[in-house]
């Protein structure tokens, strides 16, 4: 039987990576389309991706627990679908986590392709590379580093999510306990020492991880002035 | 096209190891959702429970109002420790709990303490720039505080003054590091941290009635019943009131002559 605190990072860790490699799936082709749209709409829906910046989270989670309890429609859809009950799920968690982390890979890709500029990829068109190909050869490699501080702050964020997660997750252990709410459950049941461990691992790791992205951003924004 | 086959990949672990660890949990411990003041008593009592019956536990620690709102969309938990009788009462009117199970495990005790100065009771007549009680609209003991105020006509001097908790743990901590000078806490926090305070008499409220319920259709009900059958125990009562609870005993003997008199009228 491992720790709890160990199972929670487990539970944490998986969340992150799940979450982020969904948010680059979604986020990707939403930050392209909303860089190359010039309707009108598009602040209506670049301010629904910018609302979870804004929102408190327990409202976010409030809704989803609605929305996911068996006696509504998207979760008993999902439950139909899956034969499992969605609320309180590890995939709840999840679904939770890429809305309240999707300002966070969608604007910094968005940015990144505005920047782009139509020629390169009007250049790849004209040699013949189909979108598949110029997105890979031409795009992914110019704007590596926004994907990596995307991918890194999406991560690092839903890492520290506690709201969304307490009112949707349940506090279930090995499934929705993850290590924001440990800290909060040690907090509550005055066992500081054990807190005080969780709480400066967690904030020593997002100084890392943010250390990280600000240092693979330096030299590559140094070239591009260059070039 | 790889990127995407190896995100595809990488989901598709990841459900596969979802999957697994549903399967391996099939075999479900005992869920139990515990209102946050009790949650050191009860860890306390089910080391004992568990050398007993050998039933595997899981504590879900939480305010009740939260526990309750979640157990009514679906949590997944077999029994519910409330820190009062209201919510409990809301869920077996929404046929939410198995029948019958509804149980006073516990009465609350309130106490008066301070980190900085000696307390006695007489204090609560000078109020202090700062009193800290919980929520009395949300948190059963913030309720019984105010009461309490109310039963000693102070509550309009102390009501612009109060720091009011979300519960009576935050209530709790707040007086502890001395972030505020005195509060009213419930006993048994003073009594599992070994602290010491005054003891307000349970007349100046009414009864801080902690109930529990079995939930319905979770497929844990007989491990659940056994806890509730632990807990209710002469023996574990006798434990519970030792960590700083209001003793039922004392409470019933005022209750039971009135009763008594009530039979022996009706059967003349």
């Amino acid at each position: 039987m491992p720790s709890p605190d160990f199972l929670a990072l487990v539970v944490t860790l998986k969340m992150a990576t799940v979450t982020t490699v969904i948010l680059l799936l979604i986020g990707t082709p939403l930050a392209w389309y909303l860089a190359k749209m010039t309707s009108r709409f598009k602040v209506i829906i670049e301010a629904i991706v910018a609302l979870p910046l804004v929102l408190p989270p327990t409202v976010l989670g409030f809704y989803l627990l609605i929305a996911f309890s068996p006696q509504h429609l998207p979760g008993q859809i999902w439950q139909q679908v899956t034969g499992q009950q969605l609320a309180f799920s590890f995939s709840a968690i999840v679904i939770g986590s890429v809305l309240y982390s999707l300002p966070f890979v969608v604007q910094p890709l968005q940015k990144a392709f505005e920047q782009l500029g139509d020629s390169l990829l009007e250049a790849g068109a004209m040699l013949g590379a189909g979108p598949f190909d110029r997105f890979f050869t031409i795009v992914l490699p110019l704007t590596k580093a926004s994907f990596i501080t995307a991918a890194s702050l999406g991560f690092a964020h839903t890492v520290g999510e506690f709201g969304v997660i307490l009112m949707i997750g349940g506090n279930i252990p090995g499934e929705t306990r993850v290590l924001s709410i440990t800290l909060f459950d040690h907090v509550e049941a005055f066992d500081y020492a054990k807190a005080h461990i969780l709480a400066i691992s967690l904030l020593i790791g997002s100084m890392i991880l943010l250390a990280c992205v600000y240092l693979l951003n330096l030299p590559r924004n140094k070239t591009d002035k260059l070039s | 096209m790889q990127l995407s086959k190896l995100s595809s990949l990488i989901i598709f672990c990841s459900l596969l190891y979802m999957s697994a660890s549903f399967a391996s949990q099939n075999n479900n411990p005992l869920r139990i959702a515990v209102a946050a003041n009790f949650t050191p008593v009860l860890k306390a009592l089910l080391v004992e429970f568990h050398q007993k019956t050998n039933i595997e536990t899981q504590i879900i620690s939480g305010a009740t109002g939260a526990l309750f709102l979640q157990i009514k969309h679906g949590a997944p938990f077999d029994i519910l420790i409330s820190a009062d009788s209201v919510r409990p009462k809301r869920l077996e009117q929404q046929g939410l709990i198995v029948n019958d199970s509804r149980k006073t495990y516990a009465l609350g005790q309130l106490a008066l303490f301070s980190m900085e100065h000696k307390t006695q009771l007489t204090d609560l007549e000078k109020p202090s720039k700062h009193f800290a009680i919980a929520n009395p609209d949300i948190a059963p003991y913030g309720k019984a505080a105010k009461q309490t105020l109310q039963h000693l006509g102070l509550w309009h001097q102390y009501k612009k003054n109060l720091i009011t908790g979300i519960n009576v743990n935050q209530t709790f901590a707040q007086i502890r590091s001395r972030a505020v000078s005195s509060g009213i806490i419930a006993n048994s926090q003073l009594v599992i941290n070994k602290l010491a305070g005054v003891v307000i008499p349970t007349s100046y409220h009414q009864p801080i009635e902690q109930q529990l319920v079995i939930i319905k259709n979770q497929g844990n009900y007989d491990f659940a019943k056994q806890l509730s059958d632990y807990l209710l125990s002469p023996k574990v009562q006798q434990k519970i009131v030792n960590f700083g609870y209001a003793n039922h005993e004392l409470t019933e003997s005022i209750a039971k002559p009135l009763t008594q008199q009530g039979i022996s009228h009706a059967k003349p």
